[in-house]
């Protein structure tokens, strides 16, 4: 053998226990990251389904939106463990995405209201018709939700969560304490009227 | 679930927290609106996640990470991993002194043909207005000036002229062959043309 085979053979040769020491931390690291990631979907997908759903009433589209976040998470999975709180991580991380779509579907023919959500919403015990009165009465209300401006609507949607607290709803709009409690102040005014003066109209 | 720590231990934010409609602190028309409107928020805020979700995200996942692998490649060389920063360094200089030699190869072997006729253009005059003249040459079309002609060649014609006078060419009812004589000596050739005066002069 030359010596510049030799040395050729020095610089390809790597030792075994090297490749196989990081392989093994990769693999540890990955598999890791994959029960961090199982675990949060497990825990935060049915909370995220109802947030996306909340604004979104359409069940396909809350599903591909949670879908939509995990995958987020995923991409952004090397930061999971800086995130503080993970639910309100989570919970905003769907947020953003089902405005986002919100705001995109405006273009789009809206579905129809009364028919989804007689079709969601529970209905032990009712008739037919009390379904079908129950489901009216609840979209003419969301009709009314609608009709909010923004800031409060969005505070008024969130609060409806019962695990959400007003500091968490901060967190999830970006905004303090102090302005979702005089948003939500407003949003209930607000929904006061449109009801009463719908109710006075009919 | 609710934090109920948070909620509860800060006295303003139980304030507007949402309450049973009972509890509103609003007057009654304020009281069934709010209550009707979180009742209806409550409701869908609550609805059951479908069934199967988890699932279906958890395989989303998977099979996004199948696809994100790094190790997914068509060609992969796991040995070569810990020394590829030298290797990729070797590997680069090796195809610059493959590219530059190549080059260099082409440059000493292909030189370009120094014969070629050279064809030397006269210089182009570009007029101030932006036109050319596209090469063409401007000949004035003025014409030649008098010229005299040599009084000797004159005066060695004029007795020529006399004698054919003197032979009887020129005289009316004289022979054509004289004619023609008389003719020729006075033609006048286009270089040394014939002055006014021996113009007038020569039919005499």
């Amino acid at each position: 053998m030359s010596a510049s085979q030799a040395v050729f053979a020095g610089w390809m040769e790597i030792p075994n226990s090297a490749v196989s020491d990081e392989a093994r931390t990769q693999a540890e690291h990955t598999r890791a990251e994959e029960a961090t990631l199982a675990a949060l979907v497990s825990q935060y997908a049915g909370t995220l389904y109802r947030v996306a759903f909340s604004v979104l009433r359409n069940a396909a589209d809350a599903e591909d939106a949670v879908q939509e976040a995990f995958m987020r998470v995923l991409r952004h999975r090397d930061t999971l463990d800086e995130v503080r709180d993970q639910r309100v991580w989570l919970i905003r991380i769907v947020w953003n995405i089902v405005l986002d779509r919100k705001r995109r579907a405006k273009t789009r023919p809206e579905t129809d209201d009364v028919s989804e959500l007689a079709r969601v919403l529970p209905s032990t015990g009712l008739s037919a018709e009390e379904i079908a009165s129950a489901a009216e009465h609840h979209a003419h209300v969301l009709a009314c939700v609608e009709k909010l401006p923004a800031n409060e609507r969005r505070v008024l949607m969130l609060s409806a969560f019962e695990e959400l607290s007003s500091v968490e709803i901060a967190a999830v709009l970006g905004i303090t304490e102090s302005s979702v409690r005089s948003r939500l102040f407003r949003a209930r005014n607000l929904m006061a009227g449109l009801l009463n003066h719908a109710r006075s109209l009919r | 679930m609710r934090d109920s720590g948070q909620g509860s231990a800060d006295p303003a934010c139980g304030e507007f927290q949402m309450k049973h409609p009972t509890q509103n602190e609003f007057g009654n028309g304020a009281d069934a609106g709010t209550s009707e409107a979180e009742q209806t928020l409550r409701l869908i805020a609550h609805l059951p996640a479908p069934e199967g979700l988890e699932d279906r995200v958890q395989a989303g996942l998977r099979s996004r990470q199948m696809d994100a692998a790094p190790g997914a490649r068509i060609l992969a060389w796991p040995a070569l991993r810990p020394a590829s920063g030298w290797m990729r360094t070797a590997a680069a200089a090796a195809i610059v002194f493959v590219v530059a030699g190549g080059g260099w190869g082409v440059y000493t072997h292909v030189q370009p043909q120094q014969s070629a006729k050279v064809i030397v253009m006269p210089p182009r005059v570009v007029s101030p207005g932006g036109f050319s003249n596209a090469s063409a040459m401007h000949v004035p079309n003025t014409l030649n000036g008098p010229t005299i002609p040599n009084p000797a060649a004159t005066s060695a014609a004029q007795p020529k002229v006399v004698a054919m006078d003197a032979k009887g060419g020129a005289r009316p009812g004289a022979k054509p062959g004289a004619k023609k004589a008389v003719r020729r000596a006075h033609a006048v050739k286009p270089g040394n043309q014939a002055t006014p005066q021996a113009a007038a002069q020569a039919p005499k």
